[in-house]
């Protein structure tokens, strides 16, 4: 699937830019190149309806110039001199960051699990195969059950850096995944459900989100009609119920430049207790096969495993080189350097600090969804929500819709709801009063992308309100 | 793996990226080997984004993007390839078409191959030439119009933090087709767009402005940048005294950028013929039906320049039209595009969209409105409300199109009591079901136009407007 020289390809256009900037005189410079290659098929109504396969890439060139900086990003090297030109006058243009400067080259060790060469090796034809077994066993689970949507694919991307400073790093990645949104449609009644799973590892056979699809379009079925007051509620959300939240509002509150701004609710509240105080919350770059993670950071800063959040106490925020030296520069903290946490969307932006794989782990016993069930004894079980997204990451509160929501009464669960409103403040709710499941992910296959949760039960700080 | 590289096309004359002869006997090439239609798309963008912080130049990205899709139908199928190597797409012919006929061959017993619908074949080029083209705007005029947000939006001692960002991009595009066609269209869109963070003493709360659409510098300058700067400091204000949003079923005025999120959510995504075909929409099987109260009439129309969604020609080549979807509460048209107007024999409507050129059309919206009704403003729509919430500003929202259940998001809101807009609330969410709710409609005002631009995920992320007049309904879940 992707070229034996790609690698080597790509580390040319990085030289040939990197000419281009020691030819305009540029003090620092930091290229990066990534080249994708990919394959994949969408489902739809129950049959695979398109495949498609192909490769996208580019370079981007960030520039340093008397610590301001510009970026610029093309798709041809040969387009280099315009490209730096470009950066350079943006640089010109930018403020001057006092204590700015790319890092420097350092050892990085590999992360384990990141490549998987029966990836590289597999066919469409094999591809095609994979889809028509998830069709199949869809149907063989519940004869009444479609694929309506979704679809597989697996990728693989050349990566290089190449920077002043002597950092030189390449390397390949791979990824499987696969999505299925199955619908069950019986006397003029309809429900569904999307589940989504991604490894950098070949996922063979059926990935377990698939029949949990059919199991969720079933257990949605028959809704029950229940009367609450709009008043906390517990309420036990599995992993794919949480993660859109917990990206949305938890992410985001511990990035550096979000807390000494001021904008993160867990701003001035290093230190003290942010979560209920069984909880630990890592920000992992070096989790074997993460998707979030990488021996070397966007900025080429070997990465490291923080914890941010110990035995619920805050105690750490994380930082890019830049905005590390940009929030001291202007004051909002006396001391922060890099931890190694700078994030690149592709290559057309330029680094920021990013969360790598978070992780929330319980120093109590973790339960079982059976025996979370029993203790939350009354309340609900949410396992997807929509709107996620329009939650506010700084003050934490959210109000989202489900419906995939179960009934829970006397520790049993009595039946599902056709819709709800899900609302309350996400930091309130896990500062107290929360119980973990046992991790879901398995063997490094995740259905919830770069946030590795089980899932947690609610105490307090969530309302329910039916439809 | 990288292309020729090429300037710009300029502003009086095309410079076409796709070199005709050869890649019209690649197109031939995938005929010879059993393709029954095939088609190369390149997509060229010329971008520019800024983002300023507290006033302060955060980044200026200016970039040059170009990728390419080849779409090759064979024995009823789709086979695709995307690629930013453009020169190299006659190679991938004849493994494409295989893909395709690979999919083909699964296809199961009693399930149609897939057709197109004819539509007429041109060649020809349409610019949307833009006042100001915004490729000629240089960097300090971009941050001397941020500044200007900045300024109003940062005056009060509660403000903490004021973001503000610049993106503009020229977007060419070149079909060519089995069939014989070969167009060439271009046009720009411009946004300036912005968050305002507020804390006093408490949570922080933030409000996030935006303003933008199709054209060129000209559409930043005809905006008071300044007013939308001190908009959106007011409202962050009054948010950090809101309450908490009362919660149940309750009576809703939606102002002009909810009324557009709701019928995009609600509507306009169940509307879409290839989801209507998959099983996943509601809306299967109701075309011609009642299903909304007779005072809803919704149209998606590309033509509407200036919209954050219009476009001249859509990516499968047909020219632009007004769609009505709803006449008078009756589903009138679903948005489709060639595969899908073949498959419910209905007339193409130039749905048809994709990301950039490395990815295949999907159908899509444009600038969808509910058209205006007969109330004179909101103080008539709320007079007879007892207890209810009026919402403004857009935080978004998302449908299940399958289940018909939607939900979104509003930026501030304010109880309605006694017919009276009284108590600023916060965090005011509502959800519903699309058939229910499209005959609760009860009230719309005159002045139907569309609101602040927006963006659509579905798989792939394309520019949408949406709008219409301030609406009442009936009854919604409000959290």
């Amino acid at each position: 699937m992707i070229p034996d020289d790609a690698i080597d390809r790509l580390l040319e256009g990085c030289q040939s830019i990197a000419k281009q900037c020691e030819a305009q005189g540029i003090q620092e410079w930091e290229i990066v190149a990534s080249q994708g290659y990919g394959r994949s098929l969408d489902i739809e109504a129950g049959r695979i309806s398109l495949a498609s396969g192909g490769g996208e890439g580019g370079f981007g060139v960030r520039v340093l110039q008397n610590g301001r900086y510009g970026y610029a990003h093309l798709v041809d090297p040969s387009g280099a001199e315009h490209a730096v030109s470009e950066a350079l006058s943006i640089a010109k243009a930018s403020p001057q960051i006092e204590g700015f400067s790319l890092p420097n080259a350092m050892d990085a060790s590999p992360v384990e699990g990141m490549r998987d060469d029966a990836i590289l090796n597999l066919s469409a034809e094999d591809l095609l195969t994979q889809g028509d077994a998830i069709i199949s066993e869809v149907s063989s689970l519940d004869k009444r059950a479609v694929v309506i949507g979704g679809g597989v694919g697996i990728g693989a991307e050349a990566g290089v850096m190449l920077s002043s400073e002597g950092v030189e790093a390449s390397g390949i990645t791979t990824s499987h995944g696969l999505g299925v949104q199955v619908s069950i449609e019986e006397n003029g009644q309809m429900t569904s459900s999307w589940e989504s799973c991604s490894s950098r590892k070949l996922m063979e056979g059926i990935p377990s989100c698939v029949p949990m699809a059919v199991e969720w379009a079933q257990k949605t079925r028959d809704p029950i009609s229940v009367e609450t007051q709009p008043v906390d509620t517990p309420v036990l959300m599995t992993p794919q119920g949480i993660s859109s939240l917990f990206s949305n509002i938890i992410r985001p509150s511990i990035l550096g430049d979000r807390m000494v701004r001021k904008e993160s609710f867990w701003s001035e509240k290093m230190n003290d207790l942010v979560l209920d105080s069984h909880l630990t919350m890592l920000d992992n770059r070096r989790m074997e096969g993460g998707f979030a993670s990488s021996s070397r950071d966007g900025e080429g800063v070997p990465t490291s495993c923080h914890t941010i959040v110990e035995n619920g106490v805050l105690r750490k925020m994380i930082w890019s080189s830049r905005d590390a030296a940009k929030n001291v520069a202007e004051g909002r903290i006396d001391e922060a350097i890099t931890t190694g946490s700078a994030s690149r969307g592709s290559h057309m932006s330029p680094p920021t600090t990013g969360c790598g794989d978070v992780q929330l782990i319980s120093s109590n016993k973790s339960q079982t969804r059976a025996e979370l069930i029993e203790t939350m004894e009354q309340g609900y079980i949410v396992h997807s929500v929509m709107g996620a997204h329009t939650a506010n990451p700084t003050s934490g509160d959210f109000s989202v819709t489900t419906s995939t929501i179960l009934r829970v009464e006397d520790g049993e669960i009595k039946g599902a709801l056709k819709q709800a409103g899900v609302s309350g403040n996400l930091f309130k709710a896990i500062s107290n009063g929360v119980y973990l499941g046992t991790l879901s992910s398995k063997n490094g296959v995740s259905s919830t992308g770069s946030n590795h949760l089980s899932d947690i039960l609610f105490s307090q700080g969530m309302r329910i309100n039916p439809a | 793996m990288v292309i020729q590289s090429q300037s710009a096309p300029d502003h009086g004359r095309s410079t076409k990226y796709l070199d005709r002869t050869r890649m019209n006997n690649a197109l031939e090439q995938a005929m010879d080997f059993g393709a029954t239609y095939a088609e190369i798309r390149l997509m060229a963008e010329t971008t520019s984004s800024v983002r300023l912080k507290d006033g302060q130049l955060e980044h200026a990205i200016p970039g040059q993007e170009i990728g390419a899709t080849l779409r090759i139908l064979a024995d009823g199928a789709w086979g695709v390839h995307s690629t930013t190597d453009i020169s190299n797409i006659p190679n991938e012919i004849e493994s494409t078409v295989k893909l395709a006929r690979a999919v083909a061959a699964r296809r199961p017993s009693g399930s149609k191959p897939i057709q197109l619908a004819e539509i007429p074949i041109l060649q020809d080029e349409i610019h949307w030439r833009p006042k100001k083209d915004v490729r000629n705007t240089d960097l300090q005029t971009k941050l001397d119009m941020l500044q200007t947000i900045h300024a109003s939006a940062n005056d009060d001692d509660k403000i903490i933090s004021v973001a503000c960002g610049w993106s503009d991009e020229h977007l060419h595009t070149e079909l060519l087709t089995t069939e014989g066609m070969d167009r060439t269209w271009s046009f720009q869109r411009s946004m300036v767009n912005g968050m305002v963070t507020a804390r006093d003493g408490g949570d922080p709360v933030s409000y996030r402005m935006r303003h933008g659409g199709e054209g060129g510098l000209e559409l930043i300058e005809a905006c008071d940048l300044g007013g939308l700067g001190e908009h959106a400091r007011i409202s962050a204000l009054r948010l950090l005294k809101a309450e908490r949003a009362p919660s149940g079923k309750l009576p809703l005025i939606a102002d002009r950028d909810l009324t557009g999120v709701y019928i995009h959510e609600a509507l306009g995504h169940p509307c879409e013929a290839d989801l209507v075909a998959a099983g996943d929409s509601c809306l299967d099987g109701k075309l011609g039906q009642k299903i909304g109260n007779d005072i809803v009439t919704v149209v998606d129309d590309p033509t509407m320049r200036g919209g954050y969604g219009a476009y001249p020609i859509d990516d499968e080549g047909l020219d632009v039209r007004e769609k009505t979807l709803i006449k008078n509460g009756i589903l009138t048209d679903y948005l489709n595009h060639r595969e899908t107007a073949h498959h419910f024999g209905i007339e193409p409507n130039a749905g048809a969209r994709a990301q950039d050129g490395l990815h295949h059309p999907l159908v899509r919206m444009s600038n969808t409105m509910i058209m205006g009704g007969s109330f004179t403003d909101i103080d008539e729509l709320a007079e007879d409300i007892q207890y209810g919430v009026y919402a403004c500003g857009s935080r978004g929202g998302q449908v299940d199109t399958g289940r018909g259940s939607f939900q979104f998001a509003a930026q501030e809101a304010y109880l309605i009591e006694n017919g009276e807009i009284t108590t600023p609330l916060r965090d005011v969410s509502v959800s519903g079901l699309t058939l229910q709710i499209l005959n609760d409609v009860d009230g719309l005002t005159k002045d139907a136009k569309l609101a602040s631009p927006g963006f659509c995920g579905k798989g792939q992320t394309v520019p949408v407007g949406d709008g219409g007049p301030i609406m009442r309904i009936r009854e919604a879940l409000v959290g």
